[in-house]
């Protein structure tokens, strides 16, 4: 079983991997099981901030853990979005596209924009870069979308092996209604 | 054939102690008691014969699965409609008495979830004592209900396997078929209200026996379908392929014995499902991945012979996602809508096949194709769904209008979980809206006919990868063999539509950092109709709403599809002059400019309902497209100015898009203009701090608004149906703080 090598992770994760080297990827049976390792360890090298990354979330978004024992959902930026327990889209910034004409800026042809007042599409940036971390087409009224609450010590301690010092059975519960009803309370 | 039957039956050695012979009945109560006290395919602890003697087991495995493959490679070319034969929509499986496949070839393997719901259903019926199972019987189902089939389009064909008195499995294929006999013609009726127009539909039924169709048969397509040719000629394939699997298991059962057929046969499944629980622990991030999609179904105004139908419904997909404390892959589909008097419910059965259309092949392609991968896959569907209805009546004569973004969003939980994990290069935009054309005729001599072309069904493109494009026309979520099948096919089949562009639609995909592959778009044009022709549209995702609500990682999810019909032109003037549209946007941009004239043009973005077409009329449809990945502000301008230079992004749009402008280079060409681009990025990241809020703001604005009630009325109703769960509807107020008495 081979170890695929770092600078390979690198150009995956940069997205220059070549197509064949890709191909080599995916045709991997099994896969390398030391991947999630050169993974963080690549992305540690690349952030400007020594939190530990704990998981990668998307293109911009890691769980970290803070020396203090929080995780945060923190952007390569910099910018933190709060306990990774709760929908970090609260923390972002919104634009809501409502109308046919901002439609049309994102759906083309025509034909193909979703209908205005049966949807909204609500982008999501970074408070920090306004990088768009996320996008939603979704009906007005609907809550935002949870996209992962990641399990990370059963990450850790059953999928990979190697439990983490600070395991707690209150580590995998969403609290996003926590925060919005300490909004609601103003 | 008879002979063949005949001859096995008498090459049958006898076993030399006699063994119990459980009944059909029992033997599935066995297998659901053994498989639930353990988690393990009928309790199989060790695979001992796999242990003992590997070689003979895998030597054991491959003629069963070369024997599906055999049926697949050789019945298509028997006889078959072009959906058959051309695109290889269908599949064949090697079963187990209890309907477990163990062996399947190529094509739709996620079907193997639908054959055990048909084998508890004879049995819990009695089909077991009258008529009793005989080698070479053929049965026959398309009915969500009682056999698991997704709709009616999809026609099982089962053949019991009896040695020496005891069934010990079934034969089984399946394909879609171009036309169900429904009040609106085609392979998925969009606007049956309940399942009595859902078209000719039967529960499992014995139509033959000893591999031959009861003449009966054959006069009930004729008579009840509006493709009958074309259906019995799929018949004849189903039933060619089971005969060949119910020659080869007599032959294997005489060389390695019945005792180790059937053990082996458990070992096998056993094996499949350990390898696919492997890759979900090896592969996959646990923790909780929510999606959502919506659907619309646009019934006012068409339903007024059906007054209770006659409403807009929006249908709300939702999928929760986790790896339960067994390690499966559990979904929760809690908060879709309730069940309806539409088109588009589903069953529990057709709702495995949808889940397993994606899951079968990424969780199980490096290991033997089997339902043991369906053991490793739970649902949860509340009774009263669209996916568990609370009633036998409902409609499900296109369940996959919705039913596809429970594959899609099975899939994209797997990417999302994937690329968590560190194994990007298998991740992305998961998607595939899909399209057809379908409807009926009768030619000029008063021929008759109905038809569907499957084309933009195959062939879809695919979504933007972590580090690369999508690419267009290259995968087809149902099946490995993806295929749009020939355009002569489709217009010897179907012959007053002509193919007048077959190409790719600029811009047409989810668009991001990496964008998704382009979509196809047809335009057919009408020549010689005869003495009628109607068409209509069926397809899964339409424009209306996007194909999933979220998007990756800051991609915009793919749209849906869409179609342009227009009718009364002066088609023949443009042909004369070189000059025809070739793709849906030309038609619009034709009529807009005046150079194509026309009586009527109209773009639908829900399903097209019937229209009677005429000369020169002209159908034009664009699905299949891929979606996009990351922020579209880093994209790189070279990869942005390959598109434009390709024709695949129009640059006007690929500057409000992507911030980078594409200019005439005065030699033909095309370059990028880096100091407007410069400048044309900044500006639209200065558009997002000036036109943004904080999330919180945005959140006490639309909270009153739900508290107003202030959306569409189907909306509303989507919600009302959505919150009528109790779990959902607890997520639901709790995210918005609702008043308790809070009712939508």
């Amino acid at each position: 079983m081979e170890k695929v090598s770092k600078e390979l992770v690198r150009q995956l994760v940069d997205g220059t991997i070549t197509r064949d080297d890709a191909r080599m990827l995916l045709k991997m049976n099994p896969k390398d099981p030391e991947r999630f390792w050169t993974w963080l360890e690549v992305l540690q090298e690349r952030v400007p901030w020594p939190d530990r990354i704990l998981l990668r979330l998307s293109d911009h978004l890691y769980v970290v853990r803070k020396d203090d024992g929080r995780r945060l959902v923190k952007c390569d930026c910099g910018q933190e979005l709060g306990d990774y327990r709760a929908n970090w889209k609260i923390e972002c910034r919104m634009r809501v596209r409502t109308t046919e004409r901002q439609f049309h800026e994102v759906y083309y042809p025509a034909a193909l924009s979703p209908e205005p007042g049966y949807n909204e599409i609500r982008e999501f940036f970074c408070p920090g870069c306004y990088a768009q971390l996320a996008v939603e087409v979704v009906p007005p009224g609907y809550p935002l979308i949870f996209e992962v609450l990641p399990d990370i010590d059963r990450l850790y301690r059953e999928f990979l092996g190697r439990p983490l010092p600070d395991e707690s059975p209150t580590w995998y519960r969403d609290t996003t209604a926590q925060r919005t009803a300490e909004w609601i309370a103003g | 054939m008879n002979a063949v039957i005949d001859e096995h039956r008498t090459q049958t050695t006898p076993a030399a102690v006699p063994r119990p012979r459980p009944t059909l009945r029992e033997k599935i109560a066995a297998r659901d008691a053994r498989t639930a006290e353990t988690g393990r395919y009928y309790g199989i602890d060790r695979l001992a014969l796999r242990e003992a003697d590997p070689l003979k087991y895998e030597r054991f495995y491959s003629r069963l699965q070369a024997a599906c493959m055999a049926a697949r490679e050789v019945a298509r070319y028997v006889a078959a409609s072009p959906g058959g034969r051309e695109m290889g929509e269908a599949v064949w499986a090697l079963t187990t008495a209890e309907g477990d496949s163990l062996a399947l070839s190529e094509g739709f393997v996620a079907h193997s979830a639908a054959f055990p719901v048909a084998v508890r259903f004879m049995c819990e019926h009695g089909y077991e004592e009258n008529p009793g199972f005989a080698d070479g019987d053929v049965y026959v189902s398309d009915d969500g209900p009682t056999c698991g089939a997704p709709h009616p389009g999809d026609t099982y064909t089962y053949v019991p396997i009896v040695h020496d008195g005891e069934v010990v499995g079934w034969a089984g294929a399946i394909n879609h078929i171009m036309e169900v006999g429904a009040p609106q013609a085609g392979s998925w009726p969009m606007f049956a209200i309940d399942t009595y127009m859902d078209g000719f539909l039967v529960p499992p039924t014995r139509t033959g026996e000893k591999l031959q169709q009861y003449a009966w048969w054959n006069e009930l397509w004729k008579r009840r379908t509006r493709a009958g040719t074309m259906n019995i000629l799929d018949d004849k394939m189903r039933l060619a392929g089971c005969a060949m699997i119910l020659r080869a298991v007599h032959e294997i059962i005489a060389e390695f014995g019945v005792e180790y057929y059937l053990q082996a046969a458990r070992e096998v499944i056993e094996e499949s499902r350990r390898m696919v629980m492997d890759n979900i622990l090896n592969w996959m991030v646990p923790g909780t991945y929510e999606q959502a999609s919506f659907r619309i179904c646009k019934y006012k105004g068409l339903q007024k012979v059906w007054e209770h139908a006659d409403r807009d419904n929006v249908i709300h997909v939702r999928l929760k996602v986790s790896i339960d404390e067994e390690g499966r892959f559990a979904a929760d589909m809690e908060g879709s809508s309730r069940w309806g008097f539409h088109a588009f419910n589903a069953y529990p059965g057709g709702t495995s096949v949808a889940q397993m259309m994606a899951l079968a092949g990424a969780l199980g392609h490096n290991t033997k194709f089997t339902s043991g991968g369906n053991l490793a896959v739970t649902k949860h569907a509340p009774y009263g769904s669209i996916y568990n209805p609370d009633t036998t009546i409902a409609a499900h004569s296109n369940a996959w209008a919705q039913m596809m973004q429970i594959s899609v969003m099975s899939f994209q939980t797997l990417c999302r979980s994937m690329f968590l994990r560190g194994y990007a290069e298998e991740s992305f935009a998961v998607s595939g809206p899909w399209d057809s054309v379908q409807g009926d005729g009768v030619l000029a001599d008063g021929t008759t006919y109905g038809y569907t072309n499957f084309e933009l069904l195959g062939a879809c493109a695919h979504g933007a990868y972590a580090y690369r494009d999508g690419e267009p026309a290259v995968w087809f979520i149902a099946s490995q063999l993806c295929n749009m099948g020939n355009s002569e096919e489709f217009e010897y089949l179907i012959p007053p539509l002509f193919h007048l562009g077959r190409k790719l639609e600029p811009g047409a995909c989810g668009h991001g950092k990496f964008r998704g592959g382009i979509g196809l778009t047809t335009v057919h044009w009408v020549k010689e109709p005869g003495q009628r022709l109607s068409a209509s549209r069926a397809g899964s995702a339409c424009a209306f709403f996007t194909e999933n609500a979220a998007g990756m990682f800051g991609g915009y999810p793919s749209p849906g599809a869409a179609t342009v019909v227009t009718q009364g032109t002066n088609l023949p003037e443009l042909i004369a002059s070189g000059e025809t549209p070739r793709m849906l946007s030309e038609v619009v941009q034709f009529v807009q400019d005046g150079r194509l004239k026309a009586r009527r043009q109209e773009v639908w973005k829900s399903d097209a309902p019937e229209h009677t077409l005429e000369e020169n009329d002209l159908w034009a449809q664009v699905a299949g497209m891929g979606g996009g990945w990351g922020d579209p502000l880093e994209r790189q301008p070279a990869l942005v100015l390959a598109d434009v230079e390709s024709t695949q992004v129009p640059a006007d749009f690929a500057r409000t898009m992507y911030g980078v402008v594409v200019v005439e280079d005065g030699a033909g060409g095309w370059r990028i203009d880096e100091e407007a681009t410069r400048a044309q990025r900044e500006r639209m990241r200065e558009n997002r701090r000036q036109h943004s809020t904080p999330t919180r703001a945005w959140w006490a604005m639309e909270r009153l608004r739900i508290l107003a009630k202030d959306v569409p009325e189907p909306i509303g109703d989507m919600f009302r149906s959505a919150t009528s769960f109790a779990g959902y509807a607890q997520q639901y107020n709790d995210f918005w703080q609702l008043p308790a008495d809070f009712q939508w």
